[in-house]
């Protein structure tokens, strides 16, 4: 019984996470400067969300975010303009990845080709579930 | 069925080795993009000429002929190392070479360019990066071929060099016919 | 003459692992011994002259060494001078071959009379692995080779490398990796014996993953630590490939760690241990392969060439096809029929093992998968932070979650009540720390709370059982320092260091604020209760620097000075580099983080100041964890002694 709680509680918390890990957990940046932000703040703060996801092609591995590369401050201001234009999220990505290829994003799309990427953690997670499971029926049977 | 499980390591270890050996085998560079706009249409623009400051619409002169797009600045230092090529490019092909001049000092640029030689049949201006950004332009400098229907068939990052030149040749040639 | 005697010691190396492989084939097992006496001793001290030599070439800068020229100069400091000696391709794998040597001595060292089979099995195949890496560094990475004519001086060295620690840096990650060759050695020749039931081979295996896995602790903590303090953005994990390198290993390194224990207490989990303790190093060297062959783009500074990553590859695929192929063939000798309630000490180490191995897969699978997709697909995609982030976190969850009742759990069966209640009492302890931390700190966030969730229930857990712990000496009448002290073993001080690791983790990613803004001299702004006054700006000169560098004043709320920070642009002439010193508070509750951005004179310059909660913690949590460590190493080695 206790086994079971165990169980099902690992598994809550894990569709909890999952749906909550998606968000970044700060929105700290380290290249922005002032003359760059955006006026309404809510705004800004979505830049500064698509920027984390968005990579630096002339650095090794830093966000825009993080770069003081000037490719980065040029998209850095290109999608802050695009905010005040009103595009959405997607359709910001889709312009970015329409001209750069998906190898800019920083989290890889989900599309057939990703799916495994995806879900193979959490597939290895259940599989790890079931094993214990099983190794738990038969320390029972003794 | 546990005496899989226990191969299962081996395969899969296996398998990883395969995947790093072709990529060291053939020896391609982690930095550099392939273009998602090959096969594309090239991405219209409008802006002013370096020398005359007339309007240029692409769209005008493409379409017509096959071209080749030349994003080159002063600061790129490449860019100097590259441009005789280009000048033996345009002459002995006969093509149509546009330069865009990407975030750069226009004068600076009249400069450089009358001092190196203008291999160029126009030359325009990118002063804020927007035209590279359509491009999907990274480093400069870089190097379209554009057919006469408007399709980049290929491009060039980083300089043409000695030994690139031959095979950008070839990629020329393939987009005449 | 320092160089070539290196060179020449080092070919002494080779002789030596050579004799060293060979003599293990003797069918006379009764005189490998000696001659693995000679083999050891000479490898050690040959390596160690080649090793010293390459230093004092780096230290009297004698730049007709290539690798002196390369990678150092005249005017770098010498503490710099040292380090640079490892700082550089060549230089690291001839520390590499160092240590492995020195792990082959300990190995040695375990020969007592009656497991001569055995070690000499383990020697052989240590013997491989530092023959492998030493035809590798005499063929393609010679750290001696000359130029001549020499310059006059070298080409420098980069300045953000020019750290105290990044310059500990790559020794303690080092014995890590290499630790655990020790580990692999021993599967290999636990299997080769099948399972020889006169042989603790997992006692021999302890001390040495233990020593290996404290060392990569802290080998990566300073990693963290520098990029923190010198990066310039207050971040310390980026989820690089490079960092990914050094993660899988200590991942798998955790499960091993306690997978041995209960392998010694209940002879279960034992295929476990012998195949972690091959993947684990096989990870390392792929790790160190991975960064370094140009296949994956990484903040990594050492480039190799192709043809050198083809010899690497083919040596790992060798050595991960002969052990891996061993273990699928010998190690159903090791099966343990001794099933184990889920609800035991047993059962929360295997939730571990299988926890640790989803993460280490997922990290491996991400840095790995953008391989994968362009072979297939002729795309490029990139996995960056967000994917780690969220993959790897939900999953390290259930596993701290555990991490906090395994150590109260006991073998085999549970005394449920007595159990249930030391766990309800950590969940009540728990719960009052979170109410506690949350009305002291009144900014609420979900991810927050999960942080400072786990981080409580680890230290209540931890406090729970030290209290039991000694409560069991008080009724025993037994009550003294001495035997308090012995409670505070390696497992509840790396647990605490854990607990305050994560508190660290949260409040520097969950709360932390920023003020970016242009400020001339004179001006002031304000970051959460700080108000931050640039006093004035002036050039200064280092060693080998010339620097600007600002001065803020930063008050309190009640208008006192707490401090000055002083971040520094700076410029290295040598070598035409620029780097920006951070100038930080640091406090426990948290650190005032400043730099000085790009501006001048009339314009101002862009400052940037951050407010980072709790950072000390990490440190301080880790330095714990080693600690721990240390003290698991020392009652181990203790252990070994009185057991030999």
């Amino acid at each position: 019984m206790i086994q079971k709680n165990l169980l099902f509680n690992k598994i809550f918390f894990l569709f909890l996470m999952i749906t909550l890990a998606g968000a970044t957990v700060s929105n700290i940046s380290y290249a922005v400067e002032p003359e760059e932000f955006l006026k309404d703040p809510k705004q800004e703060l979505r830049a500064r969300d698509i920027s984390k996801n968005v990579r630096c092609l002339v650095c090794q591995n830093q966000s825009i975010d993080e770069s003081s590369a000037p490719l980065a401050k040029d998209l850095r201001m290109t999608i802050r303009n695009k905010i005040t234009e009103g595009l959405t999220d997607k359709e910001i990505y889709k312009f970015l990845t329409d001209r750069y290829g998906d190898f800019i994003l920083l989290n890889p799309p989900l599309k057939s080709s990703t799916m495994i990427l995806w879900t193979l953690p959490f597939v290895l997670f259940f599989i790890a579930l079931f094993v214990l499971y099983q190794h738990n029926k038969n320390s029972k049977l003794r | 069925m546990r005496k899989y499980f226990l191969s299962a390591p081996l395969i899969i270890f296996f398998c990883m080795m395969i995947v790093f050996y072709y990529f060291l085998i053939i020896k391609r560079d982690p930095s550099e993009l392939p273009s998602v706009l090959i096969n594309q249409k090239a991405p219209m623009f409008e802006t002013t000429t370096l020398f005359d400051n007339k309007p240029f619409v692409f769209e005008e002169e493409s379409g017509q002929q096959v071209l080749v797009v030349n994003f080159f600045a002063t600061w790129c230092i490449p860019c100097r190392e590259e441009h005789p090529y280009i000048s033996k490019l345009s002459k002995e092909k006969n093509i149509a070479v546009i330069g865009v001049n990407y975030k750069d000092d226009s004068r600076k640029a009249i400069q450089w360019l009358n001092e190196l030689g203008n291999p160029y049949s126009k030359v325009v201006v990118d002063s804020n990066g927007r035209i590279g950004l359509d491009w999907g332009v990274y480093g400069l400098p870089e190097t379209f071929i554009v057919n006469e229907n408007n399709i980049i068939l290929h491009k060039q990052v980083g300089p043409i060099t000695n030994e690139k030149y031959d095979d950008f040749i070839m990629h020329i040639e393939n987009s005449i016919k | 003459m320092a160089p070539s005697l290196g060179y020449l010691t080092l070919w002494l190396s080779l002789c030596f692992a050579i004799l060293q492989f060979i003599t293990s084939f003797k069918k006379d097992a009764s005189s490998i011994p000696q001659f693995h006496k000679i083999a050891a001793i000479g490898l050690l001290l040959s390596t160690f002259f080649s090793f010293f030599s390459l230093m004092y070439s780096h230290i009297v800068s004698d730049f007709s060494v290539l690798n002196v020229f390369q990678n150092s100069h005249s005017t770098k400091p010498l503490l710099y001078r040292i380090s640079g000696v490892w700082g550089n391709h060549e230089g690291s794998m001839l520390l590499w071959i160092l240590v492995l040597s020195a792990i082959n001595y300990w190995i040695y060292k375990l020969y007592n009379g009656t497991n001569s089979i055995f070690v000499s099995k383990a020697l052989q195949m240590q013997a491989f692995i530092t023959i492998g890496f030493l035809v590798f560094i005499l063929s393609a990475s010679n750290p001696f080779e000359r130029m001549i004519p020499s310059h006059p001086n070298g080409l420098g060295f980069n300045p953000i490398l020019q750290d105290p620690a990044l310059a500990i840096h790559p020794p303690l990650l080092y014995f890590g990796y290499v630790g655990f060759s020790a580990a692999f050695s021993l599967s290999i020749a636990a299997m080769r014996l099948e399972n020889d039931h006169k042989i603790p081979w997992h006692k021999y295996m302890k001390p040495f993953v233990i020593a290996a896995w404290t060392f990569l602790t802290a080998g990566i903590a300073f990693g963290s630590v520098w990029a923190y303090y010198e990066l310039g953005w207050g971040g310390w994990w980026f989820w690089d490939p490079v960092e990914n390198a050094a993660l899988m290993p200590w991942l798998l390194g955790t499960a091993l760690l306690h997978s041995l224990i209960t392998v010694e207490r209940k002879k279960s989990l034992q295929t476990w241990v012998l195949l972690l303790a091959i993947l684990a190093f096989l990870l390392s060297v792929i790790g160190t392969f991975l960064v370094r062959s140009g296949i994956l783009t990484s903040v990594h500074t050492f480039a190799l060439d192709p043809a050198r990553g083809v010899y690497i590859l083919s040596f790992v695929t060798l050595l991960g096809g002969y052990s891996l192929g061993l273990y699928a063939f010998k190690s159903k000798n090791f099966f343990n029929k001794d099933y184990f309630s889920f609800f035991s000490k047993e059962g929360s180490i295997l939730v571990n093992n299988l926890l640790m191995v989803i993460v280490c897969a997922s990290v491996f699978f991400g840095t790995t998968y953008p391989l994968f997709v362009e072979i297939f697909s002729n795309n490029r995609i990139s996995i960056g932070e967000p994917y780690f982030n969220s993959t790897v976190i939900p999953i390290m969850i259930p596993a701290i979650l555990v991490m906090g009742i395994g150590p109260v759990l006991s073998w085999g069966k549970v005394d449920s009540k007595k159990t249930r209640r030391q766990i309800f009492t950590s969940i009540i302890l728990t719960i009052l720390a979170t109410i506690m931390f949350f009305s002291f700190y009144r900014s609420f966030n979900l991810f927050g709370l999960v942080g400072i969730v786990l981080s409580s229930w680890i230290i209540s857990n931890v406090l729970v059982t030290l209290f039991i712990g000694i409560k069991k000496e008080s009724d025993k009448k037994t009550l003294s320092s001495v035997n308090c002290f012995k409670h505070f073993n390696g497992m509840i001080v790396s647990h605490l260091g854990v607990g305050l690791l994560i508190l660290g983790i949260t409040g520097s990613s969950i709360w932390q604020e920023e003020n970016i803004t242009r400020m001339k001299v004179s001006d002031e702004t304000i970051v959460k209760n700080y108000k931050i006054v640039f006093k004035e700006i002036n050039k200064l000169a280092g060693p080998n620097y010339y620097a600007l560098e600002g001065s803020f004043w930063v008050y309190n709320e009640k208008n006192k000075i707490i401090t000055v920070l002083r971040p520094e642009n700076r410029i290295y002439p040598v070598t035409n580099n620029t780097s920006s010193e951070v100038s930080i508070h640091t406090n426990l509750l948290r650190d005032l983080y400043i730099v000085l951005g790009e501006g001048d004179i009339n314009e101002g310059w862009v400052v940037r100041i951050y407010y980072n909660p709790l950072v000390v913690w990490m440190w301080i949590g880790v330095l714990i964890i080693v600690i721990g460590g240390l003290l698991a190493l020392k009652s181990n080695l203790t252990i070994l002694r009185r057991g030999n």
